[in-house]
């Protein structure tokens, strides 16, 4: 072997490393099925409608695990389906929307309405620095946030049910004295211990190094914190080819246990330097959503044309209320003998998820020009034909 | 040809937003009427501030109108796309350099009289744990209320202007004169005044309570206290102008020519 440096060594042991023994590539299904397990506490990365882990998210609702304690950041359509499908055991929430579409989350809105979601709220400064917390393996976190407000008077867990639930901090948070400046009160928050992360990257190797282009939110952090992480990819890259330039890289691969290959894995979001969130995807979940199912539509169409009955026996001169009254009760009648129920939830997830076996099969049903017309325009970074 | 010479509500709130801004701040916008009044001020009123976003993005200068915080559109052309916790800290930092540039824009569905927010849920029949209606939460809201001075958008409803809060999601000014100490936050910083579509509402010096600076051309203040929830003084009331033609070319042809948040009727 002709030897030129320890760059060249370098190169020679990658090739082997990559082929025979460092590969974390694997396919969707098994990097869930190994390291999602019923019960982690699980984070997801992105903002809203941002590189959120949809493709991750999906696999993880094919395989029916569930009762997860979840952080999401500022969350999005990830953790609403989550929600929606009976999966979340508890929810630390910050913020939940697919802001611009969906201005509160709906599956996650119903399930707190409706008192069915145990769930915790902070501030989105705290949470993200609870899970920079994390990252920094720090054993609580002192802030000056929340003080006089709802999220520090109001607990949506209680410290007793906290109690009973093993992988819970005690308390969600306390007011005290900062030791090091007499009189100063400050707030603890706890710092939460993380099974699972899962992100979608731009960029990842074999070894699990990964490229993030455009704002990391608070995926680096999770990746970092968390026992077991799950990185989904628009493109696999050699080794040898990420360590090119390591002003951009952005996760060491020893903190990574799965790559897996997911091209458009944060569809219907956005991936930055690849593709725009897909407006159509995301109005049709808005609308979807709306419903849990069938039996959920027949039934709120029919109250919803119950209530336009009474505004307009309440005003029976105004023709707008009588034309409302009207398209109401023919929804709500051809809902209730089945000629025309709309979208529901479960449809949507029929169609978009149970009904894709993997990844190709998603990208197919999407459909080759679709995907195209999110492709983003290099100088903008964004697509202006979406 | 679009009649420049009229405006809607929402123009108006728009450039009383726009109006608002001052040489050289620092400001905080989220998407909505925020954003268009920003860009507007930015464009033709005060060039020299800079917007920036909960997400991280510094010296925004989109070109096409975003629909989140997060959204791609706000990165294009910023000067620094940082994390969240960057912004986070940056914002505490502004607070202990005791530095006076930074003003927030935060919107509600409820406010009292001293300023104090709602964003998180109305309890309605129920209470917390299960609330009537639920919102999406603080966001990065609290924290900006926190550690900025506001100004806060509403819409200009009696359900809304109340004299308490279901749950106070960012504090405002609290129970009036010291209120903001005694919870341990920062006592020289709160908020400034309530843009809605009826008017410009600030807070009185000494007794923090809400009173009505500016009236619109098509608002009096006899509808403002109509539609507000407590007693308000209104006593103090002047008239704001509205704005020049060409201010509404600019909101309609250049900052939301695809009518995102700015609906323009018609005729």
């Amino acid at each position: 072997m002709q030897r030129t440096g320890f760059g060249g060594v370098r190169r020679q042991m990658d090739k082997n490393r990559e082929g025979f023994i460092l590969s974390k590539v694997m396919s969707l299904h098994d990097a869930v099925a190994k390291y999602v397990e019923d019960g982690d506490v699980l984070a997801t990365g992105g903002f809203t409608t941002n590189r959120k882990p949809y493709a991750a998210v999906a696999e993880v609702l094919r395989q029916g695990k569930k009762d997860f304690i979840v952080y999401a950041g500022p969350g999005g359509g990830e953790v609403d389906m989550l929600i929606g499908e009976g999966r979340v055991a508890a929810y630390i929430n910050c913020y939940t929307a697919n802001s611009g579409y969906t201005n509160v989350s709906r599956r996650f809105r119903a399930a707190i309405e409706q008192g069915k979601l145990t769930y915790e709220d902070y501030s989105q400064d705290v949470l993200m620095l609870m899970l920079h917390a994390s990252s920094l393996g720090l054993p609580f976190l002192p802030v000056r946030l929340m003080q006089g407000s709802g999220l520090m008077k109001y607990w949506g867990i209680s410290e007793e049910k906290r109690k009973s639930m093993p992988k819970m901090e005690d308390l969600k948070c306390v007011e005290i004295e900062n030791p090091l400046v007499p009189g100063q009160k400050v707030v603890a928050v706890p710092v939460p211990k993380i099974d699972t992360a899962l992100i979608h990257v731009q960029q990842a190797s074999p070894d699990g190094t990964c490229i993030i282009c455009g704002d990391e939110f608070h995926d680096i952090d999770i990746a970092v914190a968390a026992r077991k992480t799950i990185v989904t990819c628009e493109e696999i890259v050699s080794n040898e080819y990420i360590r090119r330039d390591p002003t951009k890289t952005r996760i060491f691969g020893e903190c990574v246990q799965a790559v897996v290959k997911a091209p458009y894995g944060a569809w219907p979001s956005q991936c930055y330097a690849y593709y725009d969130d897909d407006d159509s995807a995301l109005k049709e979940y808005d609308k979807a959503s709306k419903y849990q199912d069938k039996a959920d539509a027949i039934a709120q169409l029919a109250k919803a044309a119950a209530k336009a009955a009474k505004s307009f026996e309440n005003a029976p001169a105004d023709e707008k209320l009588k034309l409302a009254a009207e398209a109401a009760e023919k929804a709500a009648k051809a809902a209730a003998d089945g000629t025309l129920i709309p979208e529901t939830f479960e449809d949507y997830l029929n169609k978009w998820i149970y009904g894709c076996k993997d990844q190709a099969e998603l990208l197919d049903k999407i459909g080759g020009s679709r995907l195209m017309r999110l492709k983003n325009e290099p100088h903008l970074g964004y697509s202006t034909t979406h | 040809m679009s009649d420049y010479t009229k405006y809607t509500k929402q123009e108006m709130q728009a450039y009383a937003i726009a109006k608002n801004i001052k040489e050289n701040q620092i400001v905080i916008v989220g998407t909505g009427l925020p954003l268009i009044g920003a860009s507007l001020a930015k464009r033709a009123i005060c060039p020299s501030c800079h917007p920036i976003v909960e997400s991280g993005l510094m010296d925004c200068d989109p070109v096409e109108v975003p629909r989140s915080v997060g959204d791609n559109r706000f990165m294009a052309h910023c000067a620094v796309q940082w994390p969240n916790i960057r912004f986070v800290g940056f914002e505490a930092n502004e607070w202990l350099h005791d530095e006076d540039r930074l003003v927030a824009f935060i919107g509600g569905a409820q406010i009292d009289p001293y300023g104090n927010v709602n964003s998180t849920c109305i309890f309605g029949k129920g209470d917390y744990l299960k609330p009537t209606t639920r919102f999406t939460g603080s966001g990065g809201a609290n924290g900006i209320a926190t550690y900025c001075n506001t100004i806060i958008m509403m819409q200009h409803q009696k359900r809304r202007f109340i004299d308490k809060v279901d749950y106070i999601t960012s504090c405002g000014w609290m129970d009036g004169p010291g209120g903001r100490e005694r919870a341990g936050l920062p006592g020289n910083r709160g908020p400034q005044m309530v843009v809605t579509d009826l008017g410009i509402m600030k807070f009185d010096e000494v007794t923090k309570r809400m009173y009505l600076a500016y009236y619109y051309p098509f608002s009096t203040p006899e509808m403002v206290q109509e539609n507000t929830g407590f007693e308000i003084d209104v006593s103090r009331a002047e008239l704001m102008e509205g704005p020049d033609p060409e201010i509404i070319r600019l909101i309609r042809e250049e900052i939301d020519p695809g009518q995102a948040f700015i609906k323009v009727p018609k005729n």
